[in-house]
């Protein structure tokens, strides 16, 4: 198994196939398509431009179409250094700056694939957001590598935002590396796609580090989203906070997988694990695994994960005061994912992901793009 | 306007109503006192059309339509509206969000035109306002870490939004300490007029010291077993519960 896993370096290994266990028979799925490499200057339609052509983020905005840069498309000033080396980007944010990185995939006229790895150096504060997005046809798989680097003190805000027809599939392995007293800060929400799996791998590396993560999928049809999440506290007085929101549908399957450790040494450590998750239909799946390991004194530490149906008693408290019954699933489904973007400080891009996630919500009716 | 004729409603297969009737006119107030367990918050919920409440016989009409056709929403439409004993916490679902949803819904079933979000928070201001209630309210989450009284004036505070014809306010007052108390009967009395009608389930006199009702039935086991006028209250005050229930045994109804 893992063919498609190869570029990674992590194709075959052993450690690594008991974590594929929820999305082994996507893999294999995929690894079935014949995928050719994806056309580097593919045109971009203006249907696509226009989800993510935000005013905000147009003077600092870079587009990678099929994993290439698309210079056409980007934008960037002298605060932020970008440099490409082959299959690799290097981006160097300095001072408190906006970036908009969206991943663009663009079928061919059969199934294609494209890789890229960004490493962003972050010296003091900045604020990165990670769009995909894509047009439906023959099969997309992009893989992305995405290291972050948070230099000791630094500050960084990260939002995921993944929007994806379901004839695209995304690996995104992304690792961050927090120093002492540096803090990230991590959003994502993720929406359709055939097959989404994130590996997020976060090091609280020096002494008071801090990583806030937030995230919610939500999916329908056969869509697929395996989130693994591995957080280790490798210093002392480190905090973690993680809190995950998935809503399933139809057919659909979400995995949240998330594991804390904390190693020795890594005294005072603080950390918290949530999920809570909405199975809307008997065929539906959802798997959330929390997994705690301590090798440390004097530390915090509280992980829980429960599955649910919507609640019966909101749902007729809303519909007793007039909202019918589709739209009151809606508008509880909804206020259940928001819950995990409560705490987002971009109010503009709190509205970007409302917008995106009412169109993607089961049963809004939106037509997958 | 409200026709309760012999209903039997069975909730788990237990039977909590056993032929309960009950006539409401437009604006009359009627309370509906009893014990524990007699069956008071079912028949609220049997009106408003939760489920799990099955309706073994009788009927309910309500300004000529088989109240028990319609859903609940239809119900809301039609102007039912039922203030909840145990409000909703809802995290993550908007205050000004829901309630537009829910007015303009309402509106749009009943064919009127929808409310801007203009006209819609003028209107919110100006019953706020009536009920003494904070503006920011408005963007909380629905009921979301209100405390008790918050929860009952938000009740009524969405009542005085709505407008339903008929309110029926399930032990509104348990709970509330004496200025809340009065709060929510301001709200209530600011509402009665001649085309609107209340039926107020309580477990105590002491609300209807502030809304005074027209008629006052005695439920014990699940169906009306005295009806009166305001003294009928006063005297249940005086006696308690058990004191109906012996007038029963000594075949004085």
């Amino acid at each position: 198994m893992g063919a498609l896993l190869d570029p990674f370096g992590i194709g075959d290994a052993r450690e690594r196939e008991e974590s594929w266990r929820y999305s082994r028979n996507a893999l294999r799925a995929l690894e079935q398509l014949d995928l050719g490499p994806a056309d580097s200057s593919a045109a971009l339609p203006g249907e696509l431009i226009e989800r993510f052509d935000w005013p905000e983020t147009r003077a600092a905005r870079l587009v990678f179409v099929n994993g290439f840069c698309a210079e056409s498309h980007s934008r960037v000033d002298g605060r932020i250094q970008v440099e490409h080396e082959g299959a690799r980007s290097v981006i160097r944010l300095a001072g408190a700056r906006r970036l908009h990185l969206v991943f663009a995939s663009t079928p061919g006229a059969a199934a294609v694939r494209w890789q890229r790895e960004i490493n962003i150096e972050v010296a003091q504060h900045g604020e990165l957001i990670e769009h995909h997005v894509g047009s439906a046809g023959p099969d997309v798989l992009g893989s992305l590598d995405c290291r972050v680097n948070l230099a000791p003190g630094a500050d960084f805000d990260l939002a995921v935002l993944t929007d994806l027809p379901d004839s695209v599939s995304l690996y995104r392995r992304a690792s961050a590396s927090i120093e002492r007293a540096a803090t990230l800060r991590s959003t994502a929400a993720l929406f359709g796609g055939r097959m989404q799996r994130h590996d997020l791998g976060v090091s609280l590396g020096g002494a008071g580090a801090r990583y806030t993560a937030r995230g919610a999928f939500a999916l329908r049809a056969r869509q697929h989203v395996d989130v693994h999440l591995d957080v280790r506290h490798a210093a002392r007085d480190t905090v973690s906070d993680v809190l995950w929101r998935g809503v399933a549908d139809q057919r659909a399957r979400g995995i949240l997988h998330g594991a804390i450790t904390v190693a020795a040494g890594a005294d005072g450590a603080d950390a918290r694990l949530q999920t809570k998750n909405l199975l809307l239909s008997p065929h539906a799946e959802i798997d959330a695994q929390p997994v705690l390991e301590i090798y440390a004194d004097d530390v915090k530490a509280s992980h829980g994960a429960t599955v649910g149906q919507l609640d019966e008693r909101a749902l007729f408290y809303l519909r007793s005061r007039g909202v019918a019954l589709a739209d009151a699933r809606a508008l509880l489904i909804g206020g259940f994912c928001r819950e995990a973007f409560a705490g987002l400080a971009d109010v503009g891009l709190t509205a970007r992901l409302d917008a995106a996630l009412a169109r993607r919500l089961p049963g809004s009716g939106g037509a997958a793009p | 306007m409200l026709n309760i004729d012999d209903l039997h409603v069975s909730v788990a297969g237990k039977e909590i109503l056993k032929g309960l009737s009950l006539r409401v006119a437009p604006g009359e107030v009627h309370a509906i006192m009893g014990p524990n367990g007699a069956g008071k918050s079912t028949l609220g919920n049997v009106l408003a059309g939760r489920d799990g409440y099955d309706v073994v016989h009788g009927t309910v009409e309500f300004e000529g339509r088989n109240l028990l056709d319609l859903e609940p929403e239809q119900r809301a439409a039609a102007g039912v509206f039922l203030a909840f004993q145990y409000p909703v916490e809802i995290p993550g679902v908007n205050n000004t969000y829901f309630l537009r949803a829910a007015l303009n819904a309402q509106r749009k079933a009943r064919g009127e035109g929808e409310l801007d979000s203009m006209q819609f928070l003028k209107t919110v201001r100006e019953k706020l306002r009536v009920l003494h209630m904070p503006e920011d309210l408005m963007n909380r989450a629905v009921n979301a870490g209100f405390s008790g009284g918050e929860k009952k004036r938000n009740e009524i505070f969405q009542m005085a939004l709505l407008e339903p014809r008929l309110a029926i306010l399930d032990e509104t007052d348990s709970g509330l300490d004496i200025d809340a108390l009065k709060m929510v009967a301001d709200g209530v009395n600011a509402m009665r007029d001649t085309r609107r009608a209340f039926v107020v389930i309580t477990h105590y006199q002491r609300l209807l010291d502030y809304i005074v009702p027209d008629f006052v039935h005695v439920m014990v086991d699940g169906r009306i077993v005295e009806s009166g006028d305001r003294s009928l209250a006063l005297k249940l005050e005086e006696h308690g519960y058990a004191w109906v229930a012996e007038r029963r045994l000594a075949g004085a109804v």
